[in-house]
C-alpha cells in the first residue's frame, strides 16, 4: 500500500500539470524511491494515478535505463557502453566489475549491496571510462579506483539517490 | 501533382503520395513490413530502401518515407538497392526461429515473401537466438513472440487507429516486446485485425489454428451479415467447413478492416445441429416431393379458404434474391405478406430511413471519416455496429467533434461528448444543437423557404434542465462551424420521430452548408433490401402479430417463414405457439438450426451466404453488394467421420449438401404452384424489382461489381421536411423506469450466436442502470436482482454506472435471455417490480 503522503504529493504533482502525461517520469520516480525499484505495485498505482493502462505505464517504464522495474541493490552501478568509453576502457571495466563483484549483468551481489548495468552513454566522454552510481559520477576510471570505490561504499553509509 | 519516373516508367500522383505508394500504382510491389496504407509510414523496418538516381533525393532511401517529388528517377532494382535488402532481411531473420512448417502464417506470410525476394537464403549468424515467453491473449488471437521482426503494425493498429490501450510496445532493442502487461484476453473487438496486419506468425487466427494452409484453403470474395453495414470479407473453407475469415478492402465500406464480430462469428454455417435435408411430416424426402407436397397443401388452403389464409414472414437476414423471389410469389399467390420486421414500429422506423435517403445525403463509411462533425443521435456504435466506432475514430483523429445523445452508457475509442439524454428528449437535443448551428443562416435569410419553415418549428429549450440546454447550445456553435457535417442515427431504441428528424436536420443543415450527411444503422445485413420491398408493397403487409392473431381465429390457415426465427426476435412467444397449433399447414425453410427447425413437420433447409450461389445484400447506405460462394456446401467432413476417416460409402451427391439457395427453392415452388406458365422468376429478378421499386433499376443496367451499386434516388431539390408535432420531453413517471433493450457486440446478434468461438467471448447479460436510480432503490454495486416482467421474472447482476440517462434501465437482447420475455414497445417497469436477491 503506497502511504497516504507520498500519494496526495503525487496526486498534487499532477494537479499542478496540464495535462497529466507531463508527470509522468517524476511520478515514476516518486514511486520508485518509495518501494525501492518500480515494482507491479508502483505500475499499478502510477497507471490509477496518471489515468493510464497498465500497459501504457509499461511501456515507458521499461524504455528508461534509471527505472528499474526488478529489484536492485542498495548500489546501482551503472557502467557507460559508449563508443568512447570502450575506446579508453583500461581492460573492460564492465568486465573487471563483474568479476569482482561476482555478478554477471544486471545481477546483484549476495549481499545486496551492488547491482551492475550497462547504460547507454552517460555524456562523460571526456572522462571516460565512466560510471554512475546511484546517479553520482565516477571516472575515468582504472581498475586500481574501481577497487578504492567498491571498498568505500561497503564501509560507509549511503543514502540510495537514484538518479535525482 | 509530382510526375516521377519510377523503373523507367513514368508515373503521377497527388501530391503527398509516398514512392511505395507510387510504385504501387504502377504495379510495383516495394517489400515491405511496416508500411501499411492504412497505417502509414513509420520506417522501422528499412526493407522498402530503394535507390533515388535523379531528383532531390539520391542514393538508397526509405521508399515508405519519401514523398513522391518532381523529377525524381527511382530504380527498385538497383544492385545497391538489392544488396541494402539484403543485408536488412538477413538481420530481421536473425533471431526469427524458422519454424515455419508449424507456424499457421506459412503459405501467406508476408515475412517468407520478402526473404525470398531479398535474396536472402544462407545463414551466417551461429549464436543463440533471442526467446520470449509467449501471452495468452483471448479466445480469438494465438501469440508467438519468437517469430516477431519489430514492424510495430500492431501496436500502431491496435492503439492509434482502433484506440485501444491494454495491447503494446514493451523494452528496447533486441528485447522489443509487443504484448500486454499481463496475460489476459485483448480488450478491443477490432483485435482480430491484428492477425491480417501482422506480417509474420507472431499474431495468427486461433479459432482456425492448425486447419489448413492458405492453398488448401477455398476462398472467395464475401460480405460480412453480423450488422448493417455490410463490410467486406474473404471467406475460406476447407472439407466443407467454414474456417476462417479475413478482412477485404473496400475502400467505400470498410476499408481494410473489419470487427472481431464479423471476423469469429461465421462459425453457425458449421453448425452441427443445422438441419440438411427438406423434410416432410417427419420424414426426410427428395426435393421434388417436397415442392409438389408443398404446392399442393399451399394450392388446396388457398382454395379452401382464399389466399389471404396464408401468411408469409420473412426477416432481414435473407438475400435479395430471396426476399425478392418471396414478395413476387406473395403478389402472384395473393398471399398474405411478406412481412420482414419483427414489429411494426421497427418496420415504420426502416422505412422512414431510407425513403428519406438520397443519393446527395447518404455517406458511405468512408465518407463519415472525412466528416468534421458528427452527431450521433441514439446509436451505440462498438455494441450495434462495430466498424462505425472505428469510422468515427478516423474522423476524431482528423479533428472531427463527435457528439452522442443517447441514453445508454456508450463508451467509444475516442474522445466525445456524451449526453445521456432518455430517447424521448434526443429530438429535443437535435432540435436545440442544429437551432443553435443554422440561426445566423436563418436570420439572414439563406435559408430555402421550407427549410425555413422547418427551422421556425424547432423546439428552442430543453425544460428542466438549463445546464444541459446551455451544452448543447455551445455544441451548435462548433456545428456551425463545422463544414461537413454528418448526422448518425440508430434506429434500435429511438422513437419513430427521431429516424424522421434525423434526416430533417441534415437537410438543413445541408441548406445551410452545402454539405451534410445522413447515415443511418438499420436492423440485420439486407434490412435496407427488405425495406426497399415494403416500401414497394404498399399498402403494407400485416405485422407478426396481427398475423398471429388472424391464426388464432382462424383466418390464417397456414403460414411460412423464410429464414425467420421469431422465438428470438418476436415478443409474443405464447401467442406464437398458441397460434401455431391452430395452423394447418407450417413452412419453416433456413439456415440456422433455430428452435423451431426441430419443432416443426415442414421444413426445407436453405443455404448459408458461403454456399453455393452469389447473393445480393444491401446495406446501410443502400449500396448493394456481391458475395460470392466460397465452397458448395455440405455437412463438414469432420461432422461427417466425428472426427475420424469419413464413411467409405460412395454418393452421387455431397453427404448434407441438399440445402438450396432460398430463392432457388422458393422458385420452385412458385414453378410447382403455377405449373408450366411460371415466370422465370431469378432470372428476371431485377427485372422485375426494377418495375416493383425504381430504385432497384442500377441493377439492370450494370452488374454488381466492387465496390457495390448504391440503391437510391437521386439528390431532390423539393425535399418535403416533416412537419412533426413541436419535439417534446415525455417522461418516465416517477415510480417507473423504463427499461431498454439493446445489442452488444458479442450476446445479442443472431447469426453470432450460433458461433462457438464468438459464444466463448460473449459475457452474461447484466442488467445496468445510473447510480441515482439504483440509490432510489436501495440497490449497491454487485448486486444480483429480480426484474418481473409481464408475470415472469428474471435475475440478473447490476451494473452501476454514471454515464447513462436517469429513469432508465438497460437490459441486452441476450442469447440467453428468452426474446419473448419481453413486451413491444416502450417498457416501463414500476419500481416495486426490481428487487434485490
Amino acid at each position: 500500500m503506497l502511504p497516504q503522503e507520498i500519494r496526495e504529493n503525487i496526486q498534487r504533482l499532477i494537479e499542478a500539470a496540464e495535462r497529466p502525461r507531463e508527470q509522468v517520469i517524476n511520478v515514476f520516480y516518486i514511486l520508485q524511491k518509495h518501494y525501492g525499484y518500480f515494482s507491479d505495485e508502483a505500475v499499478r498505482e502510477a497507471a490509477a494515478l496518471l489515468k493510464m493502462t497498465p500497459l501504457e505505464v509499461e511501456e515507458m517504464a521499461t524504455f528508461y535505463d534509471f527505472l528499474y522495474r526488478e529489484p536492485v541493490g542498495k548500489f546501482v552501478i551503472q557502467v557507460c557502453d559508449g563508443v568512447v568509453c570502450w575506446m579508453f576502457h583500461e581492460n573492460s571495466i564492465f568486465d573487471y566489475l563483474c568479476q569482482k563483484l561476482q555478478v554477471c549483468a544486471g545481477q546483484t551481489t549476495a549481499d545486496g549491496l551492488f547491482t551492475v548495468l550497462p547504460t547507454a552513454c552517460i555524456g562523460f566522454c571526456d572522462r571516460a571510462p565512466a560510471m554512475l552510481i546511484n546517479g553520482v559520477f565516477y571516472g575515468p576510471l582504472t581498475p586500481a579506483k574501481v577497487d578504492e570505490i567498491i571498498a568505500q561504499l561497503r564501509s560507509e553509509h549511503c543514502d540510495l539517490v537514484i538518479c535525482k | 501533382m509530382p510526375q516521377l519516373i519510377i523503373d523507367r516508367r513514368e508515373i503521377e500522383v497527388p501530391a503527398g503520395t509516398k514512392v511505395i505508394e507510387a510504385a504501387a500504382r504502377l504495379g510495383i510491389i516495394i517489400p515491405r513490413f511496416c508500411y501499411h496504407p492504412a497505417l502509414g509510414s513509420v520506417g522501422a523496418c528499412r526493407v522498402c530502401a530503394v535507390k533515388f538516381l535523379e531528383g532531390p533525393v539520391k542514393g538508397v532511401e526509405m521508399s515508405c518515407m519519401t514523398a513522391a517529388q518532381d523529377g525524381m528517377v527511382v530504380s527498385t532494382t538497383h544492385p545497391e538497392a538489392m544488396e541494402f535488402r539484403r543485408y536488412v532481411i538477413e538481420w530481421l531473420m536473425l533471431h526469427h526461429p524458422h519454424d515455419c512448417p508449424v507456424c499457421d502464417e506459412g503459405g501467406h506470410c508476408l515475412l517468407q515473401d520478402e526473404t525470398v525476394s531479398g535474396g536472402h537464403g544462407l545463414r551466417r549468424y551461429l549464436g543463440l537466438k533471442r526467446t520470449y515467453r509467449d501471452q495468452y491473449l483471448g479466445a480469438f488471437v494465438q501469440h508467438e513472440m519468437n517469430r516477431c521482426i519489430h514492424c510495430w503494425r500492431c501496436r500502431r493498429f491496435y492503439q492509434d487507429f482502433a484506440g485501444y490501450r491494454d495491447y503494446g510496445v514493451m523494452q528496447i532493442g533486441n528485447r522489443t516486446y509487443f504484448g500486454r502487461f499481463a496475460d489476459g484476453p485483448l480488450e478491443s473487438p477490432f483485435a482480430g485485425n491484428l492477425i491480417d496486419l501482422c506480417p509474420t506468425g507472431v499474431l495468427t487466427d486461433k479459432p482456425a489454428r492448425f486447419k489448413g494452409r492458405r492453398w488448401d484453403l477455398e476462398r472467395a470474395p464475401s460480405l460480412c451479415l453480423h450488422c448493417s453495414l455490410g463490410c467486406n470479407i474473404t471467406g475460406s473453407a476447407r472439407y466443407r467447413e467454414m474456417i476462417r475469415v479475413e478482412g477485404r478492402l473496400n475502400e467505400a465500406v470498410n476499408g481494410y478492416f473489419i470487427c472481431d464480430r464479423g471476423r469469429f462469428g461465421f462459425a453457425y454455417a458449421n453448425h452441427p445441429e443445422r438441419a440438411r435435408t427438406p423434410r416432410l411430416d417427419g420424414q426426410e424426402v427428395t426435393w421434388e416431393e417436397a415442392c409438389r407436397t408443398a404446392a399442393h397443401r399451399l394450392t388446396r388452403i388457398s382454395r379452401e379458404y382464399g389466399p389471404g389464409a396464408i401468411a408469409v414472414w420473412g426477416s432481414t437476414r435473407s438475400s435479395l434474391a430471396t426476399l425478392g423471389v418471396l414478395q413476387r410469389l406473395c403478389r402472384e399467390q395473393g398471399w398474405l405478406g411478406p412481412q420482414f420486421f419483427n414489429s411494426p414500429s421497427r418496420e415504420r422506423k426502416v422505412k422512414a430511413a431510407i425513403s428519406r435517403l438520397d443519393a446527395g445525403v447518404a455517406v458511405s463509411l468512408a465518407d463519415l471519416e472525412k466528416a468534421d462533425f458528427l452527431l450521433v443521435a441514439g446509436a451505440d456504435p462498438v455494441n450495434e455496429a462495430p466498424m462505425l466506432a472505428l469510422g468515427l475514430r478516423q474522423a476524431w483523429r482528423r479533428g472531427a467533434t463527435v457528439v452522442v445523445l443517447d441514453p445508454r452508457p456508450v463508451h467509444l475509442p475516442l474522445e466525445f461528448e456524451h449526453l445521456p439524454v432518455p430517447p424521448g428528449g434526443i429530438d429535443l437535443c437535435l432540435d436545440l444543437l442544429v437551432r443553435a448551428a443554422v440561426s445566423h443562416s436563418a436570420t439572414e435569410g439563406l435559408l430555402p423557404e421550407a427549410a425555413a419553415a422547418f427551422f421556425n418549428n424547432l423546439s428552442c429549450e430543453y425544460p428542466g434542465d438549463q445546464p444541459l440546454q446551455d451544452r448543447l447550445v455551445s455544441l451548435g456553435m462548433k456545428l456551425k462551424e463545422s463544414k461537413n457535417p454528418v448526422i448518425v442515427c440508430g434506429l434500435d431504441i429511438v422513437r419513430e420521430s427521431t429516424v424522421v428528424l434525423a434526416a430533417d436536420h441534415s437537410r438543413l443543415l445541408r441548406a445551410a452548408k452545402d454539405r451534410a450527411g445522413l447515415f443511418y444503422l438499420l436492423p440485420g445485413p439486407n434490412a435496407f433490401g427488405a425495406g426497399l420491398l415494403s416500401l414497394a408493397g404498399e399498402p403494407s403487409s400485416p405485422s407478426y402479430a396481427d398475423m398471429l392473431a388472424a391464426a388464432e381465429q382462424g383466418r390464417i390457415k397456414a403460414l411460412v417463414m423464410m429464414e425467420t426465427d421469431p422465438f428470438r426476435t418476436f415478443a409474443g412467444q405464447p401467442q406464437f405457439l398458441a397460434a401455431l397449433d391452430r395452423l394447418e399447414f407450417l413452412l419453416v425453410l433456413d439456415y440456422l438450426p433455430t428452435p423451431l427447425t426441430d419443432r416443426v413437420q415442414f421444413f426445407l433447409p436453405t443455404t448459408t451466404v458461403f454456399e453455393e450461389e452469389p447473393s445480393g445484400w444491401v446495406n446501410q447506405e443502400g449500396r448493394c453488394q456481391q458475395a460470392a460462394p466460397i465452397y458448395v456446401g455440405g455437412r463438414p467432413i469432420s461432422q461427417e467421420g466425428a472426427g475420424s476417416h469419413p464413411p467409405r460409402v460412395f454418393l452421387a451427391g455431397i453427404p448434407g449438401g441438399e440445402p438450396q439457395p432460398g430463392g432457388q427453392t422458393l422458385a420452385a415452388l412458385g414453378v410447382a404452384l403455377k405449373g408450366t406458365g411460371a415466370p422465370l422468376y431469378l432470372e428476371e429478378l431485377d427485372t422485375w424489382l426494377a418495375e416493383l421499386n425504381p430504385v432497384f433499376a442500377p441493377l439492370l443496367e450494370s452488374k454488381v461489381t466492387h465496390p457495390g451499386v448504391r440503391l437510391l434516388p437521386e439528390a431532390r431539390g423539393d425535399y418535403a421536411f416533416s412537419h412533426p408535432n413541436k419535439a417534446t420531453l415525455r417522461d418516465v413517471p416517477d415510480d417507473h423506469l423504463e427499461l431498454l433493450l439493446v445489442d452488444w457486440t458479442f450476446g445479442t446478434e443472431e447469426l453470432s450466436g450460433y458461433a462457438p468461438p464468438t459464444q466463448e467471448v460473449e459475457q452474461p447479460p447484466r442488467l445496468t442502470m445510473q447510480s441515482r436510480d439504483a440509490l432510489r432503490l436501495g440497490l449497491g454495486p454487485g448486486d444480483r436482482v429480480s426484474l418481473a416482467l409481464g408475470g415472469e421474472s428474471i435475475t440478473l447482476d447490476l451494473e452501476i454506472v454514471e454515464n447513462m440517462a436517469s429513469g432508465m434501465m438497460v437490459l441486452p437482447r441476450h442469447r440467453q435471455l428468452a426474446g419473448q420475455k419481453f413486451p413491444e414497445g416502450p417498457i416501463l417497469v414500476p419500481l416495486q417490480n426490481i428487487h434485490k436477491v
